[in-house]
């Protein structure tokens, strides 16, 4: 892409920040630029759309100002409903819960666990709370609601509904990324990736944790 | 015997299908991309189950994981081209449905109930719980990304060009 426009490029990626300089053909001069790294969420659209503009650009020979008008419409694309992502989310835990070998009395309860505590999840984001604070509580809800399952004996494998209500919140984009970045040796980045990874593991632990203490049940 | 085999193989697809769904709608895959997600999860997780089968030899979970995300990275670069997304769009979600979920949250379950408990016994019990669920959280994910990203460097072409 940077060849389309008669320069080159060096990228230096830190965990919140990114400094792009843009050199002349014959490098002789630079100019440099750091932003800080929009908060956005983990958006596989964002990136689909970002590769095809950067081989329009390649390509095609897109000129500057219409690339940047390219870009300025990909930023404002509408991420996936919310609605569709609770059910999809509801029955993919449901699903993972039979992976473990859960029956259909442990499927229904982790459905209705996930989707209680996915859309606590969503109510909190909305509302701006810490992401961490929001695992927590999520965390605690889903594990309290699919504890009913072990408190009063419904089917056979209550402790399978217990153990994977949760699996919804693990940050599994993340934890790839961290280990992705660790193979291409930006271990900056994986060491703050993986740190934030197993921050969020650690609440949404401390959240099962304590909605089982609270409903006196074993954690082993 | 062996029936009952194929029948548990193909669930064990069809459910990792619907999981691969679900998780790849909240990091916003594009919607044409959720039936490659799908198939490509199904067959990554229905040969990690193969593999690890007792009849079948009962491979080691972290070697069954690294040669399944092998095969999901090779499903993901194939057919990313025919979607036109990037093979990373194709197998972060195939591979979600087998991030060791379980192995990470009991590490820090055992890590807090190390702190809960004094006695040295009990201790050393959850204290091993917790380096055994760690090292093999760990290595499941280190062999995964190893085995996904493998077919994107030997397809290196095909991987780069696929949204063009």
């Amino acid at each position: 892409m940077a060849e389309a426009f008669g320069v080159s490029l060096d990228i230096f990626i830190m965990p919140a920040h990114v400094t792009i300089s843009v050199w002349n053909t014959d490098r002789t001069y630079a100019e440099m630029a750091q932003r800080k790294t929009a908060s956005c969420g983990i958006s596989f659209d964002l990136n689909t759309r970002l590769s095809q503009l950067s081989w329009e650009v390649a390509d095609n020979r897109l000129g500057l100002p219409a690339a940047k008008e390219r870009f300025e419409r990909i930023q404002v694309t509408k991420p996936t409903g919310k609605w569709e992502v609770l059910i999809l989310t509801g029955f993919a835990n449901a699903a993972f819960c039979r992976l473990f070998g859960g029956d259909p009395f442990a499927m229904l309860i982790v459905l209705v666990s996930t989707l209680a505590g996915y859309r606590l999840k969503q109510i909190m984001l909305e509302d701006g709370r810490d992401v961490r604070l929001t695992f927590l509580c999520a965390s605690f809800f889903s594990a309290s609601l699919s504890a009913g399952g072990y408190i009063f004996s419904i089917g056979s494998t209550p402790e399978l509904a217990l153990g994977t209500s949760v699996l919804y919140l693990i940050p599994g984009v993340p934890y790839i990324n961290s280990v992705s970045d660790m193979i291409y040796r930006h271990y900056l980045c994986a060491f703050s990736r993986f740190l934030d990874a197993a921050v969020l593991t650690a609440c949404l632990s401390v959240g099962l944790c304590t909605g089982m203490l609270l409903l006196g049940l074993k954690w082993f | 015997m062996w029936n009952d085999i194929f029948v548990n193989i193909f669930e064990d697809g069809f459910f990792a299908a619907i999981a691969a769904i679900g998780f790849s709608s909240i990091s916003n895959t594009p919607r044409r991309a959720y039936l490659t997600c799908a198939l490509t999860a199904a067959v990554g997780h229905a040969i990690r189950y193969v593999l690890t089968l007792p009849e079948l030899g009962g491979v080691h979970i972290i070697l069954a994981s690294t040669v399944a995300s092998f095969a999901v990275g090779m499903f993901a670069v194939l057919f990313a081209s025919c979607i036109k997304c990037p093979a990373e769009v194709c197998f972060f979600p195939a591979l979600l449905p087998m991030i060791p979920g379980m192995y990470a949250y009991r590490t820090i379950e055992a890590l807090l109930s190390c702190l809960y408990h004094s006695q040295e016994e009990v201790f050393v019990h959850y204290f091993y719980l917790f380096a055994y669920n760690g090292i093999t959280c760990a290595f499941i994910i280190l062999g995964m990304v190893i085995g996904a990203t493998v077919p994107v460097f030997l397809l290196k072409k095909l991987s780069f060009t696929a949204t063009r």
